[in-house]
């Protein structure tokens, strides 16, 4: 990442002539060397498995649960990372996550019908539904955000408070007991083979993908160029073009090789009039909807980081607050904010998780807290403030869901996944701080 | 517990009897049914926590009914999960002339005291629901093994031979551990999977769910259908040991569209029971509290008419046959966990399946409304209740 800032600007000219090294050529495709290695690590751990498991660990299915699995705590992680990076914490998004899923659980079975008299055929309950939570998690962020910043009591103390008092809501709400039977729309957030893009979607999204990727890589180019700094070698953006697309068209490739279960084929095909080939009706099931939202989420949440002026506030805010705050920033609004976007998000990760298990429990979201900022810190976020990177936590989220669906796919049961979470954690970070200590 | 202890909590209950003479909840009007033999019952119950919804929905009203039919009268007291509190309640049931406990003990241990205090009285007491070590004391509960047997027996009958996926509770909670899998081997399972009609798909344990989270049980249960389908092998049928875990799992059988195998569970939450009637759940092993309350309410007059504890006979068709103890409806005697042997009535629960899930209706488990959610009541396979 450095690499920029220390080469001189030297007008349309390629970067210092590469080292003959393996690190010296990486380093001229300016890839961020820690997401790289998480990405290694990530390949690394699902080898293992799939060496343990005698080749069946890396079928498609496995790969879409694994991913489904994750997206809640990686959706939050994304907000986590902002909050974390501007010195302060959340631990209340587990409660929170709570509270919303049993809103809707609570919206769809008894307030809508009942109160609001919107039966079950009313049209776009489940957007109503979605703008509702959403809403809550935005004012629970907001009074949060606002006993923070304006009030200046500690995030630890406040968000503590919130993981506590939150959750005795879920119960008063619920007395407890379980709410099922949610909005058949709305259950296509969880994903599944009918809540997911289907084959063709699939297909022309993988492909697509292609053009914004060579798109930025061009027009990051000529921006370049135009303010004098250092280009890229021409190889180096041809491999990234070419990267970006496989990887683009080949995990389409992947989501479409899971299949529709056979008894769900059947019964469509049953239902449909269709006659069933030889081997069974082949359906494609493409990107489930959850993985949609979290690359949807991932994308913005990049851009409000790195492009839009809240983001650099958070950024500056988290490196030096002092600087920040005489440099004219309004530093307690920017603060305010992280929080509202929390509970944005906390409210989409509460819909797919209240969508997957078609309705809400009393212990929905437990733990969350947990898992999001180890998420955070495993993707490359630092206590101290200032640093952090959005793709990393949700890459981070995804080492940490893979080792736990690994053990429990090769049948270890929670005691031990808990146990190589934990080590992993301490294992991530530490090899952060010698690098970093290395690097200074 | 130590005698100045004692002194101590006895003055305090002395004080808080003088300062307020109606501390219990629902005091009902004494010396209405004179000329009965149980004309001089009164029947005093400790609640330990009477805000949990169960007490007051089910056993509170069929204790009363039972008692007050019979000619009692009924007085009770809520600890409020208070272990002192309680003390101080028996006291006040006792002073208010219970000539019977019913007791509903917050802590075994610490009831010991109330216990003493009242075999001094002579008053025959009732261990309700919760077991108290005392051979003295009567205890009234349900077959806990027996709820992981009526699991099992509903689900090996249902699928003789084939591939089973074991889901547990928490590895800490002895009922998830201990209880329900002893019940899960008496039913026949150990002897199917050793005999090898029955292939258990995730190890000889089966999978322990933390916390018996739903969440967590819905992850676990994703990850055994991923590898039952890659490793080729079909589930028949799941044994989960209580209902959170199986709304886990059948969560985790939408998500993956795979069908629903005949499911167990127990306690007859009412999102469990509405997936009995969509067939998403085989069985729902439930304990009817009404008529635990019943009988407890009736073994309380026999005790007061000076029967000895080991004579006690409920009634005849008092309570629904197919609750009623095993052993018949005298008392049978009970080995506690501490050695002890107690007289004791132990009521069979009962297992909901989409045949007689109109019991649950009946006992006010659930309304037809809430069971029958999203059931097309004119569909041939819709259960008959929700016709």
């Amino acid at each position: 990442m450095t690499n920029v800032a220390e080469a001189t600007p030297v007008s349309g000219k390629n970067q210092p002539s590469a080292r003959p090294s393996i690190g010296g050529l990486i380093a001229q495709t300016e890839i961020d060397l820690r997401l790289f290695g998480m990405l290694l690590a990530l390949a690394l751990i699902l080898l293992t498995f799939n060496i343990l498991s005698g080749g069946k660990f890396f079928a498609p299915t496995n790969m879409v649960t694994l991913a489904v699995q994750a997206t809640g705590v990686a959706i939050i992680a994304t907000g986590m990372v902002l909050v974390i990076v501007s010195r302060n914490i959340d631990l209340s998004v587990g409660s929170l996550v709570g509270l919303i899923a049993m809103t809707y659980a609570l919206l769809m079975t008894d307030w809508m019908p009942n109160v609001l008299g919107m039966s079950t055929d009313f049209p776009f309950r489940w957007v109503i539904a979605l703008a509702l939570g959403v809403g809550l998690g935005a004012a629970v962020g907001a009074l949060q955000g606002f006993i923070i910043a304006y009030i200046g009591v500690p995030s630890f103390i406040v968000t503590l408070g919130g993981l506590l008092s939150i959750r005795g809501v879920v119960w008063y709400l619920s007395s407890g007991a379980a709410v099922s039977g949610l909005d058949p729309n709305f259950q296509l957030i969880g994903g599944g083979a009918q809540g997911s893009l289907g084959g063709t979607l699939t297909w022309i999204i993988g492909i697509v993908a292609c053009v914004p990727i060579i798109a930025l890589l061009i027009q990051g180019r000529r921006r370049r160029r135009r303010y004098g700094f250092p280009v890229r070698p021409v190889w180096a953006e041809a491999v990234l073009g070419v990267i970006g697309c496989a990887a683009a068209i080949g995990l389409a490739a992947f989501a479409n090789a899971n299949l529709w279960p056979r008894g769900l084929a059947a019964r469509y095909a049953a239902e449909n009039g269709i006659t069933v080939p030889a081997g069974g009706l082949k359906i494609a099931t493409g990107f489930p909807y959850p993985i949609m939202a979290l690359i949807a989420v991932t994308l913005v949440m990049t851009w409000m980081a790195t492009r839009r002026r809240f983001g650099r506030y958070v950024y500056a805010y988290g490196g030096n607050p002092d600087a920040a705050e005489l440099g004219g920033i309004n530093t307690r609004w920017t603060i305010l904010k992280t929080y509202v976007l929390m509970g944005v998000l906390c409210a989409l990760a509460a819909a797919i998780a209240a969508a997957r298990l078609n309705g809400a429990t009393l212990d929905v979201g437990q733990g969350y807290e947990l898992y999001v900022i180890a998420a955070a810190v495993v993707g490359g976020t630092s206590f101290a403030g200032g640093i952090g990177t959005i793709p990393g936590a949700v890459l981070g989220a995804f080492v940490m869901q893979s080792l736990a669906y690994g053990l429990s796919f090769m049948g270890v049961n929670s005691p031990g996944q808990n146990v190589v979470a934990g080590i992993v954690l301490i294992f991530a970070v530490g090899l952060d701080t010698l690098n970093r200590r290395r690097g200074s | 517990m130590s005698i100045r202890k004692l002194a101590v909590l006895t003055a305090i209950a002395a004080v808080t009897l003088a300062a307020c003479s109606s501390a219990s909840p629902s005091a009902s009007a004494s010396g209405s049914a004179a000329g009965s033999a149980a004309a001089a019952c009164t029947v005093g119950v400790s609640w330990n926590n009477y805000q949990q919804p169960r007490w007051a929905a089910h056993d509170q009203p069929n204790i009363k009914k039972t008692v007050e039919d019979g000619g009692g009268t009924y007085i009770d007291a809520d600890a409020n999960l208070s272990d002192e509190q309680q003390l101080t309640d028996v006291d006040t049931l006792i002073s208010k002339g219970a000539t019977v406990l019913i007791l509903l003990a917050q802590n075994q241990t610490s009831i010991l005291p109330a216990v003493a205090k009242a075999k001094d009285a002579g008053i025959p007491v009732i261990a309700y629901d919760r077991l108290i070590e005392d051979p003295s004391v009567m205890y009234i509960t349900f077959n806990n093994v027996g709820v992981g047997e009526a699991e099992a027996k509903a689900i090996l009958d249902k699928v003789p031979t084939g591939n089973y996926v074991l889901i547990k509770g928490d590895p800490g909670d002895p009922n998830a551990s201990t209880f329900l899998p002893q019940g899960w081997d008496n039913a026949g399972l150990k002897d199917k999977v050793t005999s090898g009609d029955i292939t258990l798909l995730n190890g000889p344990d089966g999978t322990p769910t933390e916390a018996w989270k739903t969440e967590k049980a819905q992850a676990n249960m994703e990850a055994i259908i991923d590898k039952a389908v890659a490793d080729g092998k079909t589930i028949d049928a799941i044994l989960a040991e209580n209902d959170s875990t199986a709304l886990g799992v059948v969560g985790a059988l939408t998500a993956k569209s795979y069908g629903f195998p005949p499911l167990s569970g127990q306690d007859g939450d009412p999102a469990n029971l509405n997936n009995v009637a969509l067939g998403k759940q085989y069985v729902d092993v439930w304990k009817n509290a009404n008529e635990l309350g019943k009988t407890a309410g009736a073994a309380a007059l026999a005790l007061c008419q000076g029967t000895a504890l080991a004579d006690v006979t409920l009634p005849d068709g008092l309570i629904d046959p197919t609750v009623a103890p095993t052993a018949g409806l005298k008392a049978t005697d009970f080995q506690t966990p501490g050695g002890k042997t107690v007289s004791s009535f132990i009521l069979q629960p009962t297992p909901l399946t989409a045949d007689n899930l109109d019991v649950a209706i009946a006992g006010g488990q659930i309304s037809k409304a809430d069971l029958c959610k999203g059931v097309d009541a004119t569909s041939p396979t819709a259960p008959a209740a929700c016709k």
